[in-house]
This record gives structure tokens, sequence and C-alpha cells, in this order.
């Protein structure tokens, strides 16, 4: 007979429970005995939200479609800030693909731990599944999306670069980004619910100082590694790289990214953790 | 207590974890919840109250000191009155809640039926619901797909397994909640006030199969307002008063105890 903290899973394993306090370890394996849990939640997101709505799944292309319109038009037509000769709806939709993803998760996983109380106060499972499975939602829609854009580009007949198979990679950078500040947007807004309207001004403040709407370019040279402190900088001039060439890699941008995002997840996850024995009763 | 997070997690305890034959204890574990209306609930408030100093922390105890064993495949009973702490007590088991203090193990498998159907979607169908609630018990689609048939048999909702569930009534989904979480092969079943759903068949029903994971040796720890029930299926039982034990012993002596005590 062995004894573990973990899993209700293995039949006849011994579960402890004693006061917690201080940082508790993350415990990952308890996360992979319930991986079907993500993958269900995900489902159940997606399909809740494409069946209440009329529009359905036709919404994951309107919206970029719309902000596209709406970004071209302030940016282009209004403060005529250049793109790096490329079509500026193209440019445009490239980086709104993560930034949708991105916006997405940061309201839905600040949202998730508030919305899911019923289950949450009555059967034991790894609470981190709640965010992690509100940030994988966005991913139907980004697949989607990426479809819309590979059809616009071959409308505007671009081709797109060699390097569209690091594309993955930057997805993962948004993903990891992402379920970084969902992760502290969550467990805030368990303890301070004022953190669920600060999220939408937060993501529109956001958008502005993201080179969604213009290029990277336009931030003088002296604040460029300053700028990049925003992880979503590196997160869309990759995707812009990746697909449509156009500039050098941004290396120095992507590496400040990384170890940002990292360093979110990381500390969300040790956060989300240490909050998440006052979970049961503050939700 | 071979693995290095046991140890972890037993360091300082003076007490001993659960002995053979134990399916649960509890050693003077005690939970405290913060009293809602004194609840911070924004920063404002947070930063008024600190810039006074006043940030206390109005506190009130569910349970207190509680101290019981649960041998295994024994049908355990739990009394009280309202907001006497039995619920708290299932949620310690159940592994929703920790202990503000004390220890508390439990070996085996939990089912957790403390609220069925909880987690269930009113927009998804019936056969959606059941593996999203698996997967939360924490099987696997292959395992519930092994177990579909069985789960809609007991609950006879074959007519309505594809219709949304905002389309059942209360008590239909109360069925399907059960029959989920009664299908999880416990080692452990935790029943919180749930036999007084469903129509009276499918009480005789629930009831039974209780009986039937009574023989099997499932342990069960049971909560009822129902002191027939109480009597009939647990051997041993205990009753809460505000959050402390007042007595525990033979389910009949306890019962009388409690009977005694209330006015009226
Ligand atoms: N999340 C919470 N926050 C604050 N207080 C709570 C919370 N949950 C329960 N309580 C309080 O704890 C006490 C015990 O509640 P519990 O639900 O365990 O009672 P119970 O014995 O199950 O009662 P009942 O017979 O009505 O089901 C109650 O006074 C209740 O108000
Ligand atoms: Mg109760």
């Amino acid at each position: 007979m062995s004894e573990k903290t973990l899993a209700t899973k293995p039949r006849s394993d011994v579960v402890v429970l004693r006061p917690s306090r201080g940082w508790t370890t993350l415990n990952l394996r308890d996360l992979w005995v319930y991986r079907e849990l993500v993958y269900f939640l995900t489902w159940r997101d997606v399909k809740v939200r494409y069946k209440q709505t009329v529009l359905g799944a036709l919404w994951a292309i309107l919206q970029p479609l719309l902000n596209m319109i709406v970004l071209t038009v302030i940016f282009g037509n209004l403060a005529k800030m250049a793109t790096d000769n490329i079509p500026r709806p193209i440019f445009t939709f490239t980086a709104l693909l993560p930034w949708g993803l991105f916006s997405k998760a940061l309201s839905d996983a600040g949202r998730s731990m508030l919305a899911s109380r019923a289950m949450i106060t009555k059967v034991y499972f790894p609470r981190l599944i709640i965010p992690l499975a509100s940030v994988m939602g966005g991913v139907v829609d980004f697949v989607i999306q990426l479809g819309i854009l590979l059809i616009m580009m071959v409308y505007f007949k671009i081709t797109p670069t060699s390097a569209i198979w690091t594309l993955p990679f930057f997805l993962l950078l948004a993903l990891i980004t992402a379920l970084g500040f969902g992760l502290w947007l969550s467990a805030l807004n368990v303890l301070y619910r004022d953190v669920g309207y600060i999220i939408p001004f937060l993501t529109q403040t956001w958008l502005l100082v993201t080179p969604v709407g213009y290029s990277v370019k336009a931030i003088p040279a002296q604040w460029q590694l300053v700028y990049a402190l925003n992880p979503m900088v590196g997160v869309v001039e990759g995707f812009r790289w990746a697909l449509l060439g156009t500039q050098n890699p941004p290396w120095a941008v992507l590496a400040v990214s990384v170890l940002i995002s990292l360093t979110l997840l990381i500390s969300g996850m040790y956060y989300f953790r240490r909050m998440e024995r006052t979970f049961a009763d503050m939700v | 207590m071979n693995s290095p997070i046991a140890s972890e997690f037993l360091g300082g305890g003076a007490a001993r974890p659960a002995r053979d034959g134990e399916a649960i204890r509890l050693v003077q574990a005690s939970v405290r919840y913060r009293v809602p209306h004194e609840r911070i609930g924004t920063f404002k408030e947070y930063l008024i109250l600190w810039l006074q100093r006043k940030v206390k922390h109005h506190t009130f105890w569910a349970l207190k000191d509680v101290s019981l064993e649960v041998r295994q495949g024994e049908a355990f009973g739990l009394i009280g009155q309202n907001g006497a702490g039995k619920s708290t007590l299932l949620k310690l088991v159940a592994r929703v809640l920790r202990p503000t203090s004390g220890r508390v193990w439990v070996k085996g498998r939990v089912a957790p039926l403390l609220e069925i159907g909880a987690g269930f979607h009113p927009e998804l169908t019936g056969r959606e619901n059941v593996y999203l609630n698996g997967a939360m018990l924490g099987f696997t689609r292959q395992e519930m797909d092994a177990r579909f048939d069985h789960i809609v048999d007991f609950a006879e909702l074959w007519d309505f397994i594809d219709a949304p569930l905002r389309a059942y009534s209360s008590g239909m989904w109360a069925r399907l909640g059960f029959a989920v979480a009664i299908d999880a092969e416990p080692q452990i079943l935790i029943v919180d006030e749930i036999l007084s759903v469903g129509d009276e068949a499918f009480q005789r029903k629930s009831l039974a199969r209780i009986q039937g994971f009574q023989e099997q040796g499932v342990t069960i720890l049971l909560v009822s307002h129902n002191m027939g029930v109480i009597e009939s299926l647990c051997q041993r039982a205990a009753w809460l008063d505000h959050g402390r034990l007042q007595a525990i012993g033979e389910a009949r002596e306890v019962i009388r105890a409690y009977r005694q005590s209330q006015p009226g």
C-alpha cells in the first residue's frame, strides 16, 4: 500500500488532507489523470457557445473580420501607418488571429471560476483544468480563422513563406501567454470581483500597445525593447514573419516574449495552486 | 508511507495515518469559513479597511475538532440540525474542502454524491452530460463507453437521452446524476440527502442499490434527516451539533440521544 496525495483514480491509494500553507507543489500528475476533462470542458464551452447564438460558428469569422475593417480604417485611412508592403487587410487579419485567441482567453478564463461554481463546490478535480479549458476553447475559433486567412491570401495572391512550419510554435507561445494571464485573472477574480470589470478595459488598452493595426517599426528604435516587454508583440510579429515574411525574424523581441510568457505561466500556476484551497468556499 | 509526498504531508502531524480496516479517519478536523457578509469583496473595500487597519477576518467554525473513524465496509450515518456541518464534513472526505486544521485520511476511491448532477449543462444532451460528468469523476471516454448503457438503464431515461437537459424535469435531472455517480464503482460512497429525489419507485431502487453496495463491502457515509433510513441502513452514526461531535456510536443510540435533545 502506498500513500499518495494525488489522484483519486488509482483504486486504493490513501489521500491525506491537511491544512495547506505556503507554496504547494504544482501536482502535474493529477492534471494528467484528469486530462480528458480538459477535452470535455473545452468541447462543452465551444458547443454551448455555438448553440446559443443565432449565427453560431459564423461569429468566429465575423468577429475578426469586423475588427479587421475597424482597424484598417483607423490605422490605414486615418493614421496612414505603414504595413511593410502587405495589403492592409491581410496584414491586420494575420495579427488578429493570435490577438483574438489572447483577448478571448483573458475574458473567458477570468470568468471561468465563477461560472463553474456548481462543479467546484461539489466535486474534486484539479481546478487548473477550468481556466485551461477556457483558453483551449479559443483554438477552435483560431483554426477556423486560419482557414479564412489562407483563403484571403489566395485572393490577394500572397504565398505563405517557407517559415510557415514555425506557426505551431507561435500558436503555442500565444497559448502560453494567454494561459499565464488567464490563470492570474481567474484566481484574482475569485478573491476580488472587480477583476471581472477590469478585464474588458485591460484588453482594449492592450490592443493599442500591440502591433495589430500597425507595424512594430512604428515604434522608435530606443523603445523597441521596452515595447517587447509586452509578450504579445513577439507573438504577433512572429505570426507575420511566419506567414507573410514581413521582415527578418524578430529574434530579440521573441526571446524577450518567450521569457516573459514562461515567467507568467509558471508564476500563474503557482499563484493559482496557492489560492486553490480557498476556491470552494469563495466562489 | 514510502512516498516522499506522503511523508511531506504527514510531517509534523502527531496523528497516525489510517490503520488497516479503516476507510476514513478524521483527527481533530476543523473547517473555518469566512462569514459571507464580512467578506471583503472588492479592492476598494479592502483598501479602505486596510488603511483603517481593520482587515479583520470574521470567521465561523463549521466543524470544530471532529475526530472519528469509519471502518471499511461500514455504513455510517451523520445526523444533526440544519447547518450542523454535515455537508461540510462530507466535502472534506470528497476532497472539495481542505481542513483548516487537523487531518483527514481517506483510503479508496470516493464517489461524491454531494449534489448530483453538479456540472450538468442544460444546453447539452443527456448523453453528452453523462460523458462530461464521467470525465469529472476521472473516467476516460472508453471507460464511459463501457458504462453508458448501464447508466441509462438505471436512470430509465432512454427516451430522453438525446434531448437537452433543459427539457428534463428536476427529478429526471437528479436521476441521471445519481445514475452516473452511483456507477463509478466507488469504494467509499458519500450520500448527502439524495434519497429524497426521484419518485417513490426510483427512491426504492436507489436504496436497493446502496444496500447492494453494502453487501459488496463498499463503505457508505450517509447524511439524512430521515432517521428511518439511517436506522435501517447504518450500523454506526455520529451526531453533529454546531460543528462539534455530540455523540458517536451505535446508530440507534445516537438517534435516540439526538431525538431527546430536540424540542417538541
Ligand atoms: N461557503 C460557505 N461560506 C460560509 N459559510 C458556510 C459555507 N458553507 C456552509 N457554511 C456554513 O457552515 C455551516 C454548516 O453548513 P453545512 O452545509 O455543513 O450544514 P449541514 O449540516 O449540511 O446542514 P443541512 O442539514 O441544512 O444540509 C452552516 O452554518 C453554513 O451557514
Ligand atoms: Mg447539508
